[in-house]
């Protein structure tokens, strides 16, 4: 234990751990806890790291395990809270059809491009920061940790229909956002 | 004929290959003569594909103090 040093363990990662963390939970604080139990877990096991992969990966590792805990723990709130049908009348009438008010409109965009510019992804995190927790909570596991929808169900408990609902709302509001904070403004 | 309500919802099923064959058809139909779905549909990809790249713009930093809290607990630890 003597050859580690808390000072520069936490100056060398701190701050990409967070800032992996951060889109990822939505709220600084906890953010912020995560990294510490990441440290924690970390210092406490270190004898049992190998060297097979890089300490930095090997806090990653460590740190996405605890991301997932947190959803997991999270879901207890998240069944509460399941879609109704009211929070999609906006954007289809009556016949399932889009509204005038919310249909997309063209953002003369060439959507194959990659987008480099660091202002666009202030105005995503920003949009994804406005879904509703079960939302954010889903389309992160999905989007942002790249698990299967399967996996998904499992770790909230959710059903497979409960979570393309979700799924379904959140990119709408997503790409709502997007016209009018960034594409369209 | 499906909605537009049912495409949508299909556009991201089809991403994990969750639509039957003839769900796909359904799909297909549908985005033929539904320009706004087109639309959706690409803006879509926009969504995923930025999303992974989050982590990569944000500059986001620990402050001193919050760094120094975790340093003395895993001193203390």
């Amino acid at each position: 234990m003597s050859e580690l040093n808390a000072t520069k363990w936490v100056s060398d990662y701190g701050d990409m751990l967070y800032r992996y963390a951060l889109p990822r939970v939505n709220d600084k604080e906890t953010a912020k806890d995560l990294v510490q139990e990441t440290f924690l877990a970390a210092w406490r096991n270190h004898d049992n790291f190998k060297g097979e992969i890089s300490e930095k990966n090997w806090l990653f590792t460590i740190l996405k395990n605890k991301i997932i805990d947190h959803f997991r723990k999270a879901s207890t709130r998240l069944t509460d809270n399941l879609p109704g049908v009211a929070d999609e009348d906006a954007y289809f009438d009556d016949a399932q059809h889009w509204t005038m008010a919310k249909a997309p409109q063209d953002w003369n965009f060439d959507t194959d491009a990659p987008i480099v510019r660091k202002e666009f992804y202030e105005v995503l995190e920003m949009c994804k920061g406005k879904l509703k927790e079960t939302q954010n909570t889903v389309f992160t596991m999905k989007y942002l940790e790249g698990l299967e929808s399967e996996e998904i169900c499992k770790e909230l408990n959710i059903t497979a229909s409960n979570y393309w609902v979700l799924i379904h709302r959140a990119k709408l509001q997503l790409r709502e956002c997007l016209e009018k904070n960034w594409f369209i403004q | 004929m499906i909605s537009c309500k049912e495409a949508t919802k299909y556009i991201s099923q089809r991403e994990e290959g969750k639509l039957t064959f003839h769900q796909r058809w359904q799909l297909w139909q549908h985005l033929a003569i539904c320009a706004v779905c087109r639309l959706f549909s690409k803006q879509n990809k926009v969504i995923i594909n930025t999303m992974p790249h989050l982590y990569d713009y944000n500059d986001a930093l620990l402050t001193q103090s919050e760094k120094d809290s975790i340093i003395s607990a895993l001193e203390n630890s």
